[in-house]
């Protein structure tokens, strides 16, 4: 059942994927990518990771998808139907990409992975103690990024008198 | 029972179709919008392999916890570097960017 349920949320992480990459319109690649995030989420769960699945649905489809949507809602006069969404190497940079899945899939498929019986969840005390004490470091540079993020985004933003 | 071999094909596919937006798009935030999905990829990738060796202090999650926290910061700078050239320019289109070029 489990099993069953990871296949199909699999698939259709695959499927919104390359729509999100292959449809015309930017505002409904923005909506694909929300739901490929969702089944990517759902995957998370399913390997007992439910913190991190939470975390996604929370900062991924309610704070990075809609600011695209603001982006992309701001900038739309320019995505009407006559003006080209996509560049003159669409041939070449899909033979490329095919080239590499195919590349990863043979990697992929040397090793024998066998199956991952369900794993013990990791308890979000530990996750947050080892957060705190091992991983200090990145942890506290982390929040120095958020904060250059934040100064200069309201610089680059400001509109100049 | 997870099926490994499964995620690792399904995290494949989503960093092939974020490498072939990347690629194509001419809109910036269509490009924005595939680096997502490459970072997604890595993401499954992290969590898979922290769960498959049975880390016991979470290092997969807390990298792929990482990785998210600076793909949100990512696309901030790159959305708000979006409006201001599109304030600027009245384009968003990649090769419609010349300003640094000489």
């Amino acid at each position: 059942m489990v099993e069953f349920a990871i296949y199909s949320i699999g698939i259709g992480a695959c499927v919104f994927a390359i729509l999100s990459v292959a449809v015309r319109d930017i505002f409904h690649s923005a909506v694909w990518l929300s739901l490929t995030l969702l089944c990517v989420s759902g995957l998370y769960f399913s390997l007992n990771a439910p913190f991190l699945g939470v975390i996604q649905v929370l900062v991924y489809i309610g704070g990075i998808i809609t600011l695209f949507i603001f982006a992309i809602k701001l900038t739309a006069r320019i995505g009407d139907k006559t003006i080209a969404q996509t560049n003159n190497q669409v041939l070449i940079s899909l033979l490329a990409s095919v080239v590499f899945f195919v590349f990863l899939l043979s990697a992929i498929l040397r090793h024998p992975w066998g199956r991952l019986a369900t794993v013990k969840e990791l308890p979000l005390k530990e996750l947050g103690q080892s957060l705190l004490t091992n991983y200090m470091l990145p942890f506290e540079f982390l929040s120095l990024i958020l904060l250059a993020v934040m100064v200069g985004a309201i610089v680059i933003g400001k509109v100049k008198k | 029972m997870i099926p490994v071999h499964f995620l690792l094909e399904v995290s494949a596919v989503l960093f092939c179709a974020g490498i072939y937006g990347v690629l194509t798009r001419r809109n910036v935030i269509g490009i924005l919008i595939s680096i997502e999905l490459i970072l997604n990829a890595a993401n499954l990738n992290l969590v898979l392999f922290d769960r498959y060796w049975g880390s016991t202090d979470g290092l997969g999650q807390i990298f792929a916890l990482f990785i998210v926290a600076i793909a949100a910061a990512g696309s901030v700078v790159g959305l708000v570097l979006v409006i201001a050239i599109y304030r600027n320019g009245k384009s968003i289109f990649t090769d419609k960017f010349n300003l640094l070029k000489w």
